[in-house]
């Protein structure tokens, strides 16, 4: 889906609260977000219940999104992300009897030194950098978060091999982050 | 693995979500005061979600748009809070601890494998050289401090492993306030070294569970 298109769905969403540009969000990013939590180990059903809290946020909160400061896709990711965490927090041993410290890590930060254009001017550059093999490699990692022991088995390749070859990734794209 | 590398997996991770509550507030509180950090870790999430829009389709089966459609639009405005004064208040009215003249220490109370410290030097006192048993991470939160590799200001951060043997020293004029991770205990050398193993030692019997 074209961005432009994109911003224009947010814009109706937010001035003309309007249901129809909502659905045609919700068709596109929905399959993608529910994708997302199973990927990262949730099972099916509760994967589903994460994704309608991701694009209820979305609807409520479309007031807070702002087209200049970050492409609609990074901010909801941002949602699915905090999500995530709450999700494995409530079901994690870990017990948060202390004051939900949560709420303020993931708090929008004003990045006021970068423009959206000129991330995507560094991510181009990395990807241009990267192979297919090494960008399949950081979404398992960080998208999916797969542990190393599973991407080697997934990837068909040594546990040190992908230990070495992340590393690798991770000092390449050093060069690219300013 | 060289310094750069290891701060930037501490970004990324914290970007995917993936640290514990500890790291956590401490990679927070590092994007907070450094802004190198927080466009890196921005750049990052940005990616992040490049692989969303690229990401296969997996299709609810019970979900339809209108389920999502509750709710008006909310104003609520976010403001940015630093994460440290939010979670630890005042630093001022904590109980601090005297670990030796000069060298007090504040442990969060957080349910975590790695535990968060606070820690305070006044002006000129120095830590006797010793390494680490698992990785450090310190940041610097007021003043600064310098040891053999550096001098560390406001929004610094180090991360020390095994191979690492160091003398910090809090800045003359200012002193220093670090927020610190330790994986596991520290190991001392030199005159005091087997006193201070020692102490550690013990100390580990007496940590509350």
């Amino acid at each position: 889906m074209e961005k432009s298109h994109l911003i224009n769905l947010m814009n109706r969403i937010k001035i003309d609260r309007d249901e129809m540009a909502f659905s045609e969000i919700f068709d596109f990013f929905a399959p993608k977000v529910n994708a997302y939590f199973i990927q990262n180990g949730i099972r099916f059903e509760r994967s589903e219940e994460l994704t309608q809290e991701v694009l209820s946020s979305v609807w409520v909160k479309s007031d807070l999104y702002d087209s200049n400061k970050s492409a609609l896709s990074t901010w909801i990711f941002t949602i699915a992300r905090n999500k995530k965490i709450d999700f494995f927090r409530k079901n994690s041993k870990i017990d948060f009897k202390e004051e939900d410290i949560r709420e303020f890590l993931y708090q929008d930060r004003e990045v006021d030194l970068i423009e959206e254009n000129e991330a995507k001017a560094q991510i181009e550059k990395i990807n241009n950098e990267l192979d297919e093999q090494q960008k399949i490699m950081i979404k398992m990692n960080f998208f999916e978060n797969k542990s190393h022991k599973k991407i080697a088995d997934e990837l068909e390749i040594p546990l040190g091999t992908v230990k070495s070859r992340i590393r690798h990734i991770l000092t390449k794209m050093q060069g690219f982050l300013r | 693995m060289n310094g750069t590398v290891v701060k930037n997996q501490l970004i990324f991770d914290f970007a995917s979500g993936l640290l514990g509550p500890a790291k956590s507030l401490f990679a927070s509180t590092y994007l907070h005061l450094n802004s190198n950090a927080s466009r890196i870790s921005f750049t990052f999430e940005n990616m992040l979600g490049e692989n969303l829009i690229d990401n296969e389709n997996i299709h609810p089966k019970n979900l339809k748009y209108t389920d999502c459609i509750n709710g008006e639009n909310s104003k609520s405005t976010s403001y940015v809070e630093d994460p440290v004064n939010s979670f630890f208040g005042s630093l001022n009215n904590l109980n601090w601890k005297q670990i030796y003249k000069g060298f007090n220490e504040y442990t969060a109370k957080i349910d975590d494998k790695d535990e968060l410290k606070l820690i305070k030097m006044d002006p000129g006192v120095s830590v006797p050289l010793h390494s680490h048993g698992g990785k450090e991470y310190i940041l610097v939160l007021e003043g600064s401090f310098c040891d053999e590799y550096g001098e560390y200001c406001k929004g610094d951060i180090q991360i020390n492993d095994q191979k690492i043997k160091h003398t910090p020293i809090a800045s003359r004029d200012t002193g220093c306030v670090c927020l610190s991770i330790t994986e596991k205990d520290v190991i001392f050398f030199g005159k005091y070294g087997s006193f201070l193993n020692l102490f550690t030692f013990i100390k580990s019997f007496f940590k509350p569970k």
